[in-house]
């Protein structure tokens, strides 16, 4: 054929490289000349604004394949999810209860509100664009990556979250959502006081209000201290506890662990029916299991060991063997002494650690009674 | 560049050098202080004496094929030098020496057949030894990483592993026999003068292999029983002001989950036996001196200097309270 024949594909060759070699000198041009205006106050022009949504939303639907699903259903768990989301996400996105703070709101793109993001994205998408963020919108990504458990809490309240009005909001959020909370200021201890400690964490008459957080009377002062200063430094990762911890000065640390540590709780133990696994993990916790090296609980654990040794009794079922996962999946190996923790972690099997878990649940935790002890004491 | 006929020599003997090194020292299968090594001793030399001598011929025929008068060349080339040198004679060689290796070896013999008074039961750990004597008393006596033999007695070892197969070999006292998860080997053995040897993991056995090795200390009878007795009892009282607060710190932090120090609430099992620890020749199954600076750096470098051994490293002290620990235990004696 003598259309396209070789000159032709030389020419057209010749022709592309032109164009791609000019577009390139005018795109740099233009760069260099500073004609294009990048200021939030001009919007984007509709259709860069909808190739960049369309960008956006199948950048979204592509990456969270394959994202599965945990059970949402428990309310506790999107109640502790509504803490964080009061802390750290109304700032931004302000709450049913709250208006955008102006200044968040002259964003762009500004962030938009939560109350119908259940309804534009799955589960897996919400959990994908909270762990992940989105480039050049402002949306952070969660600061311990390696805590999907936290994030599906938020997930969990953000599918709640539309048919919540300000009541139901602040109900879920346990007061935290009240009042004037969209001011970007985390607060130099003011504020941040036990109130929001006790509102995820229990207090004397109330349980944690959800196992993931641990319940703190009681607790060693030292290794509360530790605890929150590991946060502080990143060297115990959770986006919600490293949050609260870099807040706070380290005095409001300290006296915060003192607190604790003083504080009583009247909380009864949970329950536990199946007292053949609460045999067994009392059977690990006294003196370990031989023929697996796994040492007994008790020995550092219990009575008379350091006090950057955590006690255990009355802890949740479900924060001991998340806080042990957390161990042997080496999320928490960052420190001197998850260093200790995590070879032997290491070495219990699911079914010994939900024993454990069961055995030191069903511990009442009370001031001044002794703590547990191995066998054959000193 | 010219080299010299002295060069030649300094670099063949620089080479033969860490050959000599070899083979004296604590760990030499050359120097046989044990009756099963000595009777196994003349077989090396005996075999090495025989090569040497073949090898010798061989060069010496070669020469004299390259470069000796006609009248040998020819007789060389023959087909008598063929079958003689080349079939028979190889055939009364090896035959006569592998005779003479089964002989001294005692095949079919078994290694743990002789009557013995004494047992020490050895387990080969991840990786270190657990050494259990039988006290005077009768009861089992827990130690580690070292094996005391009382001089011309015969003590029947027996070997058992609980993870993956090692080989116990001390080349000074005997021969190697492997540890078999499941089954229990036995060799007798009897130290012939009072000495210390080392001794090593014969069979690989994971990452920290190398470093699985142990010390033997043959001493006199009178000698031995009094160290047994030594051995069978608690461990001592702290005398140091240092040393007391090192073992306070020991129980704080838990050590006891893992160690045994008889005489205390610290029984565990997963790790080496600590009651007199200070007593041994060496730290981290002969791997470190046993001093308290060995202890310090054992505790919490123990990662970098046995790869993935079940310690976890305690990074956590002060510089204080870690030279108190190390002297608590150091004063194990």
């Amino acid at each position: 054929m003598r259309r396209f024949d070789r000159r032709w594909w030389r020419a057209v060759a010749l022709g592309a490289a032109l164009a791609i070699a000019g577009a390139g000198i005018f795109g740099g041009l233009f760069a260099l000349s500073g004609l294009y205006n990048v200021a939030a106050s001009r919007e984007h022009f509709a259709i860069t604004n909808a190739i960049i949504r369309l960008t956006l939303t199948r950048s979204v639907e592509t990456r969270s394949m394959g994202v599965e699903v945990p059970d949402l259903s428990d309310e506790r768990l999107a109640a502790l999810g509504a803490r964080h989301f009061a802390v750290g996400c109304v700032p931004c996105h302000a709450s049913p209860g709250s208006k955008q703070n102006p200044i968040v709101a002259e964003m762009y793109p500004a962030p938009p509100p939560l109350t119908e993001a259940a309804e534009k994205w799955d589960s897996e998408e919400l959990f994908w664009i909270v762990k992940h963020g989105l480039k050049f919108t402002g949306m952070p990504s969660w600061p311990a990556l390696e805590r999907d458990d936290e994030i599906w809490a938020l997930v969990a309240f953000l599918e709640r979250l539309p048919a919540s009005d300000a009541e139901d909001y602040a109900a879920l959020a346990g007061g935290q959502g009240e009042g004037d909370d969209t001011s970007l200021d985390f607060g130099d201890g003011e504020g941040m006081t036990e109130a929001l400690c006790e509102s995820c964490h229990g207090n004397a008459d109330a349980r944690p209000v959800h196992p993931l957080a641990p319940a703190l009377a009681g607790q060693k002062q030292a290794y509360l201290l530790r605890a929150l200063e590991e946060y502080a430094d990143g060297k115990r990762p959770s986006g919600m506890m490293q949050t609260i911890a870099t807040a706070l000065a380290h005095d409001e640390l300290a006296r915060l662990a003192g607190h604790y540590a003083q504080a009583t709780s009247s909380a009864a133990p949970v329950g536990n029916p199946d007292v053949l696994a609460i045999a067994r993990g009392e059977q690990i916790a006294r003196n370990g299991v031989r023929e697996d090296d796994v040492p007994a609980c008790l020995a550092c654990h219990g009575e008379g060991t350091s006090a950057q040794f955590p006690r255990l009794d009355g802890l949740a079922p479900e924060y001991i063997s998340t806080q042990l996962s957390l161990f042997r999946d080496g999320v928490r190996q960052r420190s001197t002494y998850s260093a200790i923790m995590k070879p032997i972690a290491d070495r219990l099997t699911e079914r010994q650690i939900s024993d454990l878990a069961a055995y030191f649940s069903s511990l009442p935790r009370q001031p001044g009674t002794a703590f547990l002890r191995p066998e054959g004491a000193r | 560049m010219r080299f010299g006929k002295g060069w030649v020599f300094r670099a063949i003997a620089l080479s033969a050098l860490p050959g000599i090194a070899s083979c004296s020292g604590v760990q030499s299968a050359l120097s046989p202080r044990g009756v099963e090594a000595l009777r196994i001793d003349p077989l090396f030399w005996t075999s090495a004496a025989v090569g040497l001598a073949v090898t010798l011929m061989v060069v010496i025929l070669v020469a004299a094929a390259l470069y000796g008068p006609p009248r040998w060349r020819e007789r060389l080339s023959g087909d008598r030098m063929l079958i003689g040198g080349g079939i028979v004679l190889p055939i009364i060689v090896l035959t006569g020496l592998f005779t003479y290796g089964l002989l001294v070896m005692q095949a079919g013999a078994v290694r743990g057949e002789q009557e013995t008074d004494a047992t020490v039961t050895i387990t080969g750990k991840l990786w270190w030894w657990e050494v259990v004597y039988e006290g005077p008393d009768g009861k089992a006596v827990l130690s580690a990483n070292e094996l005391r033999l009382p001089v011309g007695r015969p003590v029947r070892l027996r070997l058992e592993s609980d993870n993956v197969i090692h080989s116990f070999w001390a080349p000074q006292i005997a021969g190697k026999l492997d540890m078999i998860p499941g089954r229990t080997n036995e060799v007798v053995v009897e130290a012939t003068e009072p000495a210390v040897s080392r001794g090593q993991c014969a069979e690989y056995c994971g990452g920290a292999h190398a470093l699985m090795a142990f010390y033997v200390v043959a001493m006199a009878q009178a000698e031995y029983d009094a160290w047994l007795a030594r051995e069978a009892g608690p461990a001592v009282e702290p005398v140091s002001e240092e040393a007391a607060r090192g073992r306070e710190i020991f129980f704080e932090h838990g050590c006891g989950a893992c160690h045994q120090v008889r005489g205390t609430e610290a029984r565990g099992v997963i790790g080496p036996d600590l009651t007199h620890v200070g007593s041994r020749k060496s730290l981290a199954a002969g791997m470190m001196s046993n001093d308290a600076q060995a202890f310090a750096r054992w505790i919490v470098d123990n990662q970098h200097i046995k790869p993935e051994n079940k310690m976890p490293p305690f990074g956590q002290f002060s510089e204080e309270e870690l030279s108190a620990l190390a002297a608590y235990l150091d004063s194990l004696e």
